[in-house]
């Protein structure tokens, strides 16, 4: 059998999603650093009326990150997870982690963390689980095109856009 | 894989390293004539299938590109300070190069591109020079370059294009909101916008399906074949030739040159790390702007000792980035510029150096909205406005459809202490000096990408948009480009040049050296139409010379 990239791309995706329905162990994370993760990441983008980051399962696409292409990080994340907490000790001090803080804490909290290399690196993995595409374990339910307003497809025929179908009308 | 294996021992009359916008061209230039030739790529043969709508993967992890991670490069502005590891030159890397991934802006260079140091005189602080060729030189490979890869675009319709012999061969591609937007407005403003030329099937040509406008085409390669990229258009004619032997994943190390001062072929990396020395009467190198200079500078020997074809101390100055600011808009309605090619309309109304401006340079304009969805939530919206949070997110899911935008590219002046050298402290993945790049921008090029910014605002303004911001960091200094240009320069005189008017190196009578490297002035970016042209023009001289037995 001779398997083209794509197809395994195709088995990729219906493997995470069959993994996605069973409880699911991270590569690169304890669960209790996970939570701390995904509770930044859900700051980073909430679930309000459009599902966030929680929702979109992008704690999978880091993990993955970590255990592969930035492998090379995971020391930037254990440094920036600890300065973290050291920071919410002296913000919160009566707090036992930063997932237990409340929103508005937690958003005074990466306020105060926003111009560190380790946000910044949690916001773009964030991002790009995010609005990635969903083989990498992010994205779930395509929650970053339907935040977009994207329609969705693999080609398109003009018009494409509400001015140039107006230059078109006789 | 390719019809023809030539044992490594075999003396095959080219080999062509580097197989992207230059080397494909030659590739099937060369093969067709009857030439036996091995083409060593360092990246790997992908296929249609192998180009997925994958963001993360093309634009975040090098999936098409040089991966900093495996091939670092050390950046330093000038030649005094040190260099430290910072990104600052990308280049396709894989069989087809930067024509697979470019945005496929397919501009010629104007007639006065190619004398401009005549015309405007010297420019203090800067190597400007004439080319020893002129737009008449190159009109008939600029043309062969459209008809055999197939060009979209309307001929005539630039008027301060040079004079062309044939029309496009292809309808231009149909306009997109922001290219009505930008038309509109230009007019109004008195300006002169035009169809761009792309590097796009509009319509099915030679045996290749037309563009799908799947969106993914930018940095991406095509899924479909339409983007006319030397992979799609000219690789499989080579070798149905059955002469051409390319071999992908094969990195060169060294060209090895014989005690007569000839080169005597290439010694590479093969797929397992495993060195090879192929045989070859003849080399051409089209490696890039970037990786001609660093392997001719590799390339030591007795004869040699400072690097192969550079005894003048020349391989590597004169480095010349891609300049050019981006400006976006927010409109009232959609314009879904995340449909089809990025640039429908182009100007070039400031393409010309003015002395009046009080500054050398100019630009070309473009209509595009240059984001997809994560680089626009990251990096897009104004830096004043949140970054991260519930209003930024909603201010992203409100606006990605609703931006437009127009990018200046500028000109930039060769600097002689602006150059690709050899790295003393950093190696690659393979253990050979890293790239050391040393940039900083002539003053004239900021100043042309702040005037290009203002003519940028006029017609997101006249257009109508309801907010305006600039991408800041595109209008500073230069620190990292696609465009990689100057570095091995054309000339007729030996002590400020590295390759003649026919592409040849001065000092080696059997290497040629054909890419961006070879550009004397970068005209207004957007180089691959010239690139192309002097392979060409390259190909067919190999082609008479090798009759008369001249290489």
């Amino acid at each position: 059998m001779n398997l083209t990239r794509r197809d395994w791309m195709l088995a990729a995706a219906c493997w995470n999603g069959l993994l996605r329905a069973q409880p699911r162990k991270f590569v690169s994370f304890d669960a209790a650093t996970a939570a701390e993760i995904e509770a930044i990441a859900a700051r980073i983008i909430p679930d309000d009326e459009t599902p966030g980051a929680r929702a979109a399962g992008v704690i999978w696409f880091l993990d993955g990150a970590l255990a592969g292409y930035d492998e090379d990080q995971r020391g930037l994340y254990q440094r920036g997870l600890a300065e973290a907490q050291a920071r919410r000790a002296e913000l919160f001090p009566r707090s036992a982690s930063i997932a237990s803080l409340t929103a508005a804490q937690q958003d005074t909290l990466l306020k105060a963390i926003e111009k560190t290399e380790f946000f910044r690196q949690v916001r773009v993995h964030t991002v790009l689980g995010f609005f990635g595409h969903p083989m990498y374990g992010g994205n779930r339910g395509m929650a970053g095109s339907k935040l977009l307003g994207l329609d969705r497809s693999m080609t398109y025929q003009p018009p494409f856009g509400y001015y140039d179908a107006e230059a078109a009308k006789p | 894989m390719s019809a023809v294996q030539y044992p490594p021992s075999e003396v095959v009359d080219f080999i062509v390293v580097g197989c992207g916008a230059a080397g494909g061209v030659l590739a099937r230039e060369l093969s067709t004539a009857g030439f036996r030739i091995v083409v060593l790529e360092q990246g790997p043969w992908r296929h249609e299938k192998d180009f997925p709508h994958d963001e993360v993967g093309v634009m975040y992890r090098s999936g098409l590109t040089n991966d900093f991670k495996k091939q670092p490069n050390t950046f330093r502005k000038t030649p005094g300070e040190p260099a430290k590891l910072q990104p600052a030159v990308e280049y396709g890397r894989m069989v087809g190069g930067g024509s697979v991934h470019f945005t496929a802006n397919y501009w010629r260079f104007h007639p006065e591109d190619f004398h401009e140091r005549s015309t405007l005189g010297a420019v203090p602080g800067a190597d400007l020079r004439d080319w020893p060729i002129t737009y008449d030189d190159l009109e008939p490979y600029y043309t062969q370059a459209e008809w055999e890869l197939g060009i979209s675009g309307q001929g005539g319709s630039n008027p301060f294009d040079g004079p062309r012999s044939r029309p496009y061969p292809l309808p231009p591609m149909p306009v997109k909101s922001s290219g009505v937007l930008f038309e509109r407005a230009a007019r109004k403003l008195g300006w002169h916008p035009f169809p761009a030329p792309v590097a796009v099937l509009s319509q099915p040509y030679h045996g290749r399906v037309a563009c799908v406008h799947c969106g993914f085409c930018e940095s991406f390669g095509c899924e479909v074949g339409a983007k006319s990229s030397t992979l799609a258009a000219l690789i499989p004619a080579a070798i149905n030739t059955g002469r051409c032997d390319l071999r992908p994943n094969s990195y060169a190390r060294r060209i090895e040159v014989g005690n007569n001062g000839r080169v005597t072929g290439v010694t590479y990396f093969d797929t397992q790390g495993k060195e090879v020395f192929q045989r070859a009467k003849a080399v051409v190198v089209s490696a890039n702007g970037a990786e001609t200079p660093r392997l001719l500078l590799l390339s030591t020997s007795k004869v040699f000792p400072h690097g192969l074809a550079n005894s003048h101390g020349n391989v590597g100055k004169y480095l010349m980035f891609d300049n050019g600011g981006l400006v976006m808009g927010l409109f009232e309605h959609p314009l879904n510029e995340y449909k089809s090619i990025v640039v429908t309309r182009v100007l070039h109304d400031f393409y010309r150096s003015d002395p009046k401006r009080g500054f050398y340079g100019g630009g070309g304009l473009d209509s595009r909205f240059d984001y997809y969805p994560a680089g626009f939530a990251l990096d897009g919206l104004p830096k004043d406005m949140p970054q991260w949070g519930a209003q930024w997110k909603r201010t992203i899911g409100q606006s990605y459809s609703h931006m437009g935008g127009v990018l200046a590219h500028a000109s930039c002046l060769a600097v002689e202490h602006n150059t690709i050298s050899l790295d003393d402290q950093v190696k690659d993945a393979w253990g050979l000096p890293a790239l050391r790049v040393t940039f900083r921008n002539h003053p004239d090029d900021l100043k042309a990408v702040r005037f290009l910014a203002e003519r940028q605002r006029e017609i997101l303004t006249v257009a109508g948009a309801r907010k305006i911001w600039e991408d800041a960091g595109s209008m500073e200094e230069t620190t990292y480009s696609r465009h990689l240009m100057g570095t091995c320069r054309m000339g007729d005189d030996p002590r400020t040049s590295v390759v003649n008017r026919w592409n040849r190196a001065h000092d080696v009578p059997n290497l040629f050296l054909v890419d961006g490297s070879s550009l004397v002035t970068c005209g207004r970016q957007q180089p691959t139409a010239t690139i192309q042209a002097l392979a060409y023009r390259t190909a067919d001289y190999l082609q008479r010379a090798a009759r008369r037995g001249e290489i």
